[in-house]
């Protein structure tokens, strides 16, 4: 049994909120300050095959432009998030929009997310914008609401699927691992833990 | 000023436990009045109650139940408070008596039970009674360093902070009630910054606010470069990220007694430094200058600390910079654990991934605040190159779990420490870690894997590896 792992990371802004409430199931009103890069893991089915998501939830300040851009690199999937209710993280969308296509490899799936639908009565961006300009650029778009959890799994395992397809296709190339994809044995962790005890004696074959 | 110091934490754990055994208290005050109330029974068995008896004459007590104030102070000592009771709840009349045997088993069992809880209940006493000796010691010796950084060392600065005496006195934390001073001295004021220019740089931000907030655009050319759009949004971040710094404190948010200290700071530094602004890690470093320093203090503090090499180089985000800061890391990741670098090499696992949170924020936003500002202490004493020795020191501290996990595992840990993490542990671990390679220092190395950098200059620099 091998798993899949796909890696997805998170850019722009209230993208804290929608990892944890996909990987936890809970919304934080007042959520940690991310710093850098911080991390969520989720195993979902698709196919009836099993995939291990690996999100990286990267800093939200345009600042930390120059350092996220490098971890555009090894992502097979992307959610740029924007904030329905703040018109001017809508505007910032096309810097990281071309960042994203400028350092990622070109069959990254990126999904465009209005988040806080739940905030109708404070809405500055409307839906059909959205649509438009994931249109535009050839994204996918929806809109969701940490806090209401409504279409956040949708979110993740939709942008999952694509990259699914995608690996189907044949358009990935699976064990190129700077293409966010990789497939490993099941229990990573336990084996590493019997492979440092037993002196790798039976580790050596899964892996590759 | 002091909001969290390892005396004020002993306190409120003091207070607590006072809390604790004034509601033990009323427990065992209600138990002893559900069996006081239940009389004994006529026919009750004789041997139970001659061993009620037999353990109230030992406990020279009268066979009414004593006030349960007076119960509890004397079970501190050496009474086991969870036993005696059973005796008076009696076998219920309706049943038939034990036989002898029985009875005198129960009786045994009975004994033993009262033994082991005693024991259980002197250790117990015995280990409140360290612990109190041990809070009073740590006390004293705090005491004790007041007076000594406050006499000895703090007047006579210039001579005595880099002796070997005063190295070892500040390796074991700074009192809180002299850290700041300390920290304002050893930090420096290179920059020459005075209260008055805080004062013009906060109303400048003042006016800043009140033009934005009314849509005027009067300073509009003073920066050329800056545009409104961008100040407004760095604005806006600053309000957002001052109700996500310290959250759990309550005291930097909107309507919290530091809120509007923590926004002067922000706002007076982004017109002091237009070219590096608000950068998010900032609020965290300013909240822990306030909490040992008045605003203007604090604000010549937060500048001169965020003008070091190593800060500049972060908060400018000087991505080449940021790099060979990692890489000189690395070096001596290596030297100090082999094993453990290579396990994050196979996974691989880059100093970025963990470094970035811990160099911005100081350790303020990983590590408990009492810890963080030892760490603190200790980077006022030996500069940048003890935050990368505090990395290596929780790397080692943790090992042993390290090497089990995955990748996940690792970049989820390291990103996000037991919040119960031990300071002695920590600092006995830090102790351990050299800072020496192949008999180079720390800055011999940085400068020449920063020489290395320039001369490869134009490669393209990336943070994955």
């Amino acid at each position: 049994h091998t798993h899949l792992y796909l890696f997805i990371y998170l850019f722009c802004v209230g993208k804290s909120c929608l990892l944890l409430q996909f990987t936890d199931k809970r919304f934080q009103p007042v959520h940690d300050l991310t710093i850098g890069v911080e991390f969520g893991a989720r195993m979902i089915t698709i196919d009836g095959k099993q995939i291990k998501l690996q999100i990286w939830d990267t800093a939200g300040q345009e600042s930390f432009r120059s350092i996220t851009r490098s971890y555009y690199r090894g992502a097979a999937g992307a959610l740029l998030v924007y904030d329905i209710t703040r018109r001017d993280t809508f505007n910032h969308l096309t810097t990281w929009l071309e960042d994203a296509r400028q350092h990622s490899n070109s069959n990254m799936v990126i999904m465009l997310i209005g988040n806080k639908s739940d905030l109708e009565s404070r809405r500055e961006v409307k839906k059909e914008e959205g649509e438009a300009f994931a249109r535009e650029h050839g994204l996918i778009f929806m809109e969701t609401s940490a806090k209401t959890a409504s279409n956040v799994e949708e979110a993740f395992i939709n942008t999952a699927k694509e990259i699914y397809e995608k690996i189907q296709e044949g358009v990935f190339d699976i064990n190129n691992e700077a293409n966010g994809i990789k497939i490993g044995p099941q229990h990573a962790a336990t084996n590493a833990t019997h492979a440092g005890n037993q002196g790798g004696q039976q580790a050596g074959g899964g892996c590759c | 000023m002091m909001a969290i110091s390892p005396p004020l934490l002993f306190m409120d754990r003091n207070l607590l436990a006072r809390k604790q055994s004034a509601r033990l208290d009323k427990h065992s005050d209600l138990g002893w009045k559900l069996f006081g109330k239940a009389p004994l029974r006529e026919n009750a068995q004789k041997d139970s109650k001659r061993i009620q008896k037999e353990y109230e004459d030992k406990a020279g007590r009268p066979s009414k139940p004593p006030s349960p104030k007076q119960n509890v102070r004397k079970n501190l000592d050496f009474e086991p408070l969870s036993t005696t009771a059973l005796i008076l709840e009696d076998r219920p009349a309706n049943l038939p008596a034990k036989p002898a045997e029985e009875a005198q088993k129960h009786r045994q069992q009975y004994e033993e039970m009262v033994v082991q809880a005693k024991k259980r209940e002197l250790k117990e006493a015995q280990r409140r009674k360290k612990q109190l000796e041990e809070r009073c010691r740590v006390e004293e010796s705090i005491g004790n360093a007041v007076l000594t950084w406050n006499n000895e060392i703090l007047p006579n600065w210039e001579t005595m902070w880099c002796s070997r005496k005063v190295r070892d006195l500040w390796w074991q934390g700074i009192p809180p009630s002299v850290r700041g001073k300390v920290w304002s001295l050893a930090i420096g004021n290179e920059l020459n910054i005075t209260h008055e220019l805080f004062d013009i740089c906060l109303a400048r931000a003042k006016e800043r606010w009140r033009s934005l907030s009314t849509g005027g655009s009067e300073v509009e050319n003073e920066d050329a470069g800056f545009s409104a759009a961008d100040r407004e949004a760095s604005l806006e971040l600053i309000k957002l990220d001052i109700s996500r710094t310290f959250p759990n404190l309550c005291i930097f948010q909107q309507g919290g007694p530091y809120h509007d200290m923590l926004h002067s700071i922000l706002g007076a530094y982004t017109c002091y430094r237009p070219d590096v602004g608000y950068v998010q890690g900032m609020s965290f470093i300013a909240a822990v200058l306030i909490l040992n320093l008045d605003t203007a203090d604090a604000f010549i503090a937060f500048s001169n600390l965020l003008n070091k090499p190593c800060q500049m180089a972060f908060f400018r985000v000087d991505h080449g910079l940021m790099l060979t800061y990692f890489a000189a890391f690395e070096v001596f990741f290596e030297e100090n654990l082999p094993k453990l670098f290579a396990h994050f090499k196979k996974n691989n696992l880059t100093p970025d991934i963990y470094l970035i949170d811990w160099i911005f924020t100081l350790y303020s936003k990983s590590l408990p605040l009492d810890l963080a500002c030892r760490i603190w202490d200790v980077f006022c004493r030996d500069g940048e190159e003890f935050l990368f020795r505090t990395a290596l020191g929780i790397l080692k501290l943790f090992e042993d779990i390290l090497t089990k996990m995955d990748f996940i595992h690792m970049a989820q840990f390291l990103t996000r420490l037991p919040e119960d993490l031990p300071a002695e542990e920590l600092f006995a671990s830090i102790a351990t870690i050299q800072m020496q390679s192949r008999n180079k220092k720390w800055a011999q190395v940085l400068t020449a894997l920063q020489k290395d950098s320039r001369e490869m200059e134009k490669g393209s620099p990336s943070l994955r590896h």
